[in-house]
């Protein structure tokens, strides 16, 4: 995992700094003497390898410096604030992808071919065949003014947390069902859920105590991406409901090409995600019936 | 089982608490005013930004020797508290009051004021409209550095080290003396300054050249005692200026000139003074705290010198970009003042009738309109500009893309200065621009390279460059196509001329054509065209030095006319103001530059707000 | 169960795609799927040639005007045939002149051809606004037909640039396994924790200054080309994956054994017995990747680095309509259409890729009754 995370800040750090157009660009035509005052500020006056070293030595001391655009800033700062916020929505519209999903996958698997199981499957492909933007704009329109139940935007109360977090856990809710479906179906054709139903348990308990905990397994590898994405991918969602999260950083780094904000941006998501893989794989050991808890 | 079961479930509780844990703490009590102020502010030191959204909140943290009347703008006391203007209106005498206190409760003194400037033109602050200060005299110079001195100056020298004893982020050493002589190019520099009698060699930069005897400096400029303005005592002020500038004291009251606290800079330094638990402020609000990309909550200043203002205690500025949001907040009641919303919404306001209290759009001095890029083929040629302007129609932009009833503009002045009535320019006249576009070896169209349209992402933006294409397309037979940069990268390729043909437009920052006009002259800071005409400089010259109005304006006239005729911009259309008040809100007033001080802003006792 | 599987099929002697086939068949919400997305593809197709007003033409008089249906014919198509002709193929800059005239976008060979026929066909005739019309007063019923084009093609291409990388890859990797199968999955490992999003939305930054743009344009390539490689370089990490997994388990399958065991040469055994094995599951993730691609496409339009005009995809047109969607003011049609549009076709294509991956999985296939 520090393997990797080193490839990745080594390689972004390259990256921005071969592409044209230096942090100071796009300011003004300044005289030599003021931009040179102002590169040495920055340390952009020294050789590419001194910048580098300068730039992991302070990343291992945890200071990810001074954004270029947000000027009265930290890059920790803006982290510190926009990260709680967006593992808050995230989490939320998790859970909720995580139950919809789940519910909707074990029906349809168990009434494979059923009216019911063609219903949830298209419900749940809906969630994946619309952009994230038409569902939350038409959201607003039904929960916000047809039947006035949550508030347009803002940040700061639960109530406010509602819409955002059903709008960027649909997708997903529609990955969960799907995933849970075929997984269900590969474990019904096991052999220990045949030996469980020859025993002659009843049909709800081979579901959910012999199928669902090894069928889960998949959707759990699943969460792990999904919970990165939700973390730092919610631009959408943030732009249209007004949340201060940390998407909005995450893509605006990128289109204003501040390259600090950006790499900060990178080596969070490489971490949040490096850390999810490892708690996947923890939790293997807890779902996963052939492995034996102590 | 069981533990898998207990694992699960604390788990879940966890998460959950998280959850909860990230919502309560962010939990606020509610503001008594809130407005959307656009998008995040870039910074809240005044003298590196230029933006609207900056400038509501930084006028009202801080507060100039001026400040305008809410609703006449005219300059009322504010620092200050009474002023002399010499005969020969070049010299002004302010005089501070003496209950003007900073928000940390000490006084706010001339040297503030005069530390301020200092940093302002300071050339390493780098800041952008430090033009604006170049009316006081020798103030150019100061700025510029080393360009704006030469051999026999009075020069101060910046060494890189601090004075000992000095605070953390104070300035370098400054020693005084006279330039002998500057050696080199723009790169390498060598100074030679005499300082008390004896011969010195400068370099800026970390290291000196021992061998020769060459000392390190951080930078030599033009001896600060120079510049037009000194204080004769704790609270009283002199300006002196290069020319009689009939708005000065307007400008005094702009963001540009405000006065930033010396302790708290050179204690944490730039940007970090800036921070809400640093930040030291003079005006009627001080930052109780900001929250990046979601609000900058603003709290009475108590140590303010004026008891009745401010009337609300907390006022919450929220930063959201999309456009329909903001609309949605102020339709469900949440917030109090927008200053923007759809085109469509707005025309169907005004269409139905619906808001009038709330919605009231009023022309004010704002011009929207296209560079073209005169350093690039065929923008070069003046018939090809002239061809753009008068293919086209204005009017089917302004029904189509724009909503409050936006005027088709034929100049860059807008309408509304009194005693300034800009003339039309390039009324469309699509065989006019068809022969001027074959004269000038383009007949038809055949020839004429691809031409591209800049424009920042938003949608009104869109909709006019997406007509302004269709436009020249079937009038003039060239082909055009579009690109949308978003607004930092925008500006970015503007500054550097990297566009065929870009909108932009400008608001003005004194009731006065030459906000507008001044801007154009040559390498002006916001010319932004590479257009350059010796004569429209030297009438703007000269209407600053003019004392007369009427005379003044005429100059004014002669030089639009020139720029209208050698048409660098093509103007689109001036502004409305799209402000939406909740109408229980009580000091806002239309006014010609659309600002709008927070600390005039009180609200009707009667009703509560979300009574709707 | 397995065992009982195989030998049946052996008893028949069907091929594994022709079983699959068979089964897909059977699946009637599969093949209704597969049926929509071959119409809606041909229409893509042939939509030059179609008597619809040309995307591209404005009228602001008729600023967002509703759908009408009556009249249903109009003769409005306002094209000059005869400059089509005067002009030579070499003047490349006036050979779109009569084209964008009309309305349309930059058009290649074939689709000029396809406006010629057309108006050979019909004339001045064309289908009124029965979608209505946007704020530009565009037609949009022809916006989504031309907005087919492009989100299809968008698809397409970029998903089999993914899959060429992402097969080669993956095969490659799991054929020759051991030191050199670590290293390159590996390598995918660390690309996989890089935010793509972020990588996409840099590079099209990057790429859309001015002078790299030009650059670009000299060498032919636009815009769309650079998203096309961008993300198909981006998506294949999850074919790889799914690839190498298959050819690892292929590779210890019976047969393949036995190949070799008679002495069929290495590239034989690649062509004969793993990459048919492979062609079902690329298939499945290929129907899965397009939908995913088409949903970005819209995400980028949604940033404002989406296709530029006169060019129009459905993730435009779906940003165009959600805009227009305000408390005071409705027009429903601008979302309506393009948002059905777009939903029906990735609805069918994640229909027919689960559909495939049954049809393709003799062991849920016979789980028909569990």
């Amino acid at each position: 995992m520090l393997l990797t995370l080193w490839v990745v800040f080594t390689t972004s750090f390259f990256l921005m700094r071969a592409v044209p157009g230096g942090p100071f660009d796009s300011d003004r035509k300044l005289d030599g003497e003021i931009k040179k005052n102002i590169e040495r500020r920055y340390h952009l006056d020294e050789p590419l390898e001194m910048q580098y070293w300068r730039e992991l030595r302070n990343y291992l001391r945890g200071d990810l410096g001074y954004p270029y655009k947000l000027q009265d800033h930290t890059v920790n700062g803006v982290i510190r604030e926009g990260l709680p916020v967006s593992a808050a929505l995230g989490l939320l519209a998790l859970a909720f992808a995580m139950s919809l999903g789940l519910v909707a996958g074990i029906t349809s698997a168990t009434r494979r071919g059923s009216p019911a199981d063609v219903m949830l499957m298209t419900l749940a492909t809906i969630g994946i065949a619309l952009p994230n933007f038409v569902v939350a704009g038409l959201a607003i329109l039904c929960f916000v003014f047809l039947i006035p139940l949550f508030p347009a935007a803002g940040w700061g109360s639960f109530h406010q947390l509602v819409l955002p977090a059903l709008c960027l856990g649909a997708p997903h809710a529609a990955d969960v069902a799907r995933i849970t479906r075929t997984s269900m179906l590969d474990v019904f054709s096991q052999d220990h859920i045949r030996t469980a139903r020859a025993k002659g348990l009843s049909r709800a308990r081979v579901i959910w105590c012999h199928a669902l905990p090894g069928a889960l397994l998949p959707v759990v590898s699943y969460l792990g991406p999904a919970t990165a994405y939700v973390l730092t991918g919610s631009l959408v969602i943030e732009q249209i409901f007004a949340i201060p999260g940390l998407g909005s950083h995450f893509v605006e780094a990128a289109l204003q090409r501040d390259y600090t904000m950006a790499l900060g941006c990178v080596m969070l998501y490489t971490v949040i995600l490096s850390t999810m893989n490892l708690l996947v794989d923890l939790s293997y050991a807890v779902l996963d019936p052939r492995v034996e808890l102590k | 089982m069981q533990n898998r079961v207990v694992i699960s479930v604390v788990l879940l509780v966890l998460a959950l608490s998280a959850v909860a844990w990230a919502v309560l703490r962010v939990q606020l009590p509610p503001a008594d005013f809130t407005f959307v102020n656009e998008t995040e502010p870039k910074s809240l030191d005044w003298a590196l930004v230029t933006g609207l959204p900056e400038h509501r909140i930084i006028g009202s943290i801080f507060e100039g020797l001026t400040r305008l009347h809410p609703k006449t703008l005219a300059p009322l006391p504010g620092a200050a508290e009474s002023w002399e203007i010499s005969d020969d209106k070049k010299s002004y005498t302010f005089h501070l009051r003496k209950n003007a206190r900073w928000s940390n409760g000490k006084a706010v003194t001339a040297h503030d004021f005069i530390y301020s400037l200092r940093r302002f033109l300071d050339p390493s602050t780098a800041a952008e409209y430090a033009y604006q200060a170049w009316y006081l005299k020798n103030a150019r110079r100061y700025s510029v550095g080393a360009k704006g001195i030469s051999a026999g100056d009075p020069v101060e020298v910046e060494l890189n080290e601090r004075p000992k004893g000095s605070r953390p982020f104070a300035r370098g050493v400054v020693l005084r003396g006279k330039l002998i002589e500057k050696e080199g190019d723009d790169d390498h520099r060598v100074f030679i300054v005499e300082i008390e009698g004896r011969r010195h060699k400068y370099r800026s930069g970390d290291k000196g050249d021992l061998n020769q005897g060459i000392a390190p400096c951080k930078q030599v400029l033009l001896d600060f005692h120079e510049v037009g303005v000194r204080a004769i005592d704790d609270y009283t002020l002199e300006m002196r200026l290069a020319d009689p500038t009939p708005y000065w004291l307007e400008l005094l009251a702009y963001h540009a000139l405000l006065p930033v606290n010396r302790e708290c800079l050179e204690t944490y330094g730039s940007p970090a003074w800036t921070q809400a638990e640093h930040i030291v402020t003079n005006g009627p609000y001080r930052v109780a705290f900001r929250r990046i990309r979601d609000r900058v909550r603003l709290v009475r200043n108590n140590y303010y010198w004026d008891p009745e203002r401010p009337k609300l205690e907390v006022i919450d500025a929220l930063a959201i970009n999309s456009q329909v949001t903001v609309y949605n907040l102020f339709a469900t009641g949440k917030v109090d003042w927008i200053t923007d919303a759809p085109a469509l919404v707005l025309r169907e306001l005004i269409k139905t009738g619906a808001a009038k209290k709330e919605f009231n759009p009023q022309p004010y001095l704002g011009t929207y309109y296209y560079l073209l890029n005169t350093n690039r083929k065929p923008l070069d040629d003046v018939r090809v500009r002239r061809a753009l302007t008068l293919a086209l129609n204005r009017e089917e932009i302004t029904r189509t893309a724009t909503g409050s009833g936006e005027v088709p503009a034929h100049s860059l002045v807008p309408l509304g200065i009194p005693g300034y009535t800009p003339e039309r320019f390039g009324k469309e006249d699509v065989q006019e621009a068809q022969r001027l576009l074959a004269e000038a070896g383009y007949p038809n169209g055949r020839g004429f390279p691809k031409l591209e349209i800049l424009y920042n992402t938003h949608q009104a933006h869109q909709t006019i460059a997406q007509l302004v294409r269709k436009q020249w397309e079937k009038n003039l037979g060239i082909t055009v196509s579009t690109r949308n940069e978003e607004w930092g990268s925008y500006q970015t390729s503007i500054r550097k001329f990297v566009f065929d043909a870009a909108r932009r437009a400008w608001i003005a920052d004194y009731v006065d054509p030459n906000s507008h006009l001044d801007m154009m002259v040559t390498d002006g800071e916001n010319n932004n065209t590479g257009w350059s005409n010796a004569e429209y400089d030297k009438l703007i010259a000269a209407a600053r030095a003019e004392t007369d109005e009427a005379r003044r304006f005429t100059l004014f006239h002669q030089a639009e006319r020139i720029l209208m005729d050698e048409v660098p911009i093509v103007p689109i259309y001036y502004y409305v103001d799209k402000n939406q008040v909740r109408s229980s809100v009580r000091g806002f007033y239309r006014n010609p530059l659309d600002q709008h001080p927070l600390s005039e802003l009180s609200r009707a006792p009667e009703m509560p707000a979300d009574a709707r | 169960m397995t065992t009982s599987d195989r030998s049946s099929q052996a008893a028949v002697g069907m091929s594994l795609g022709k079983d699959a086939w068979r089964r897909l068949r059977k699946n009637r919400v599969a093949m209704l799927c597969l049926g929509l997305l071959i119409a809606i593809g041909f229409l893509a197709v042939i939509t030059p040639v179609l008597p619809l007003s040309p995307p591209d033409a404005i009228d602001t008089l008729k600023q967002y005007a509703a759908p009408q249906m009556s009249p249903f014919w109009e003769e409005a198509f306002d094209f000059d045939y005869a400059a089509t002709q005067q002009t030579k193929i070499s003047e490349s800059e006036r050979i779109q002149r009569p084209y964008r005239n009309a309305g349309f976008p930059t058009l290649g060979v074939v689709s000029r051809v396809m406006v010629m026929a057309r108006y050979r066909l019909f004339g001045k005739g064309q289908v009124a606004a029965l979608f209505g019309r946007d704020e530009l007063g565009r037609d949009l019923l022809a916006r989504v037909f031309w907005g087919a084009r492009i989100s299809l093609i968008v698809g397409l291409v970029a998903a089999s640039v993914s899959l060429v990388i992402g097969v080669t890859y993956g095969s490659v990797a799991g054929y020759v396994g051991g030191r050199i199968d670590n290293l390159m999955m590996r390598f995918v490992d660390v690309l996989y924790s890089v935010p793509f999003i972020f990588v996409v939305i840099f590079l099209l930054t990057i790429l859309g200054q001015e002078d790299v743009k030009k650059w670009l344009l000299n060498k032919g390539i636009d815009r769309l080309t650079v998203f096309y490689l961008v993300v198909g370089a981006i998506y294949w990490l999850t074919m790889a994956r799914v690839v190498r997994g298959q050819v690892i388990s292929l590779k210890t399958e019976p047969f393949v054994e036995a190949a070799r065991a008679t002495g069929v040469s290495q590239a034989g055994i690649i062509a004969r017995h793993i990459f048919p094995n492979l062609v079902g599951i690329v298939i499945v993730y290929l129907t899965l990747t397009i939908p995913r691609v088409m949903l970005f496409e819209a995400f980028l339009s949604f940033l404002g680095l989406g296709v530029e005009p006169p060019d129009v995809s459905w993730g435009l047109l779906a940003n165009e309509g959600i805009k227009v969607i305000t408390p005071v003011k409705v027009y429903w049609w601008l979302i309506v259409f393009p948002g059905l549009a777009l939903g029906v076709t990735l609805y069918s294509l994640n229909f027919l890729g689960d559909g495939l991956r049954d049809a393709l999985d003799p062991k849920l296939a016979g789980q028909r009754n569990a």
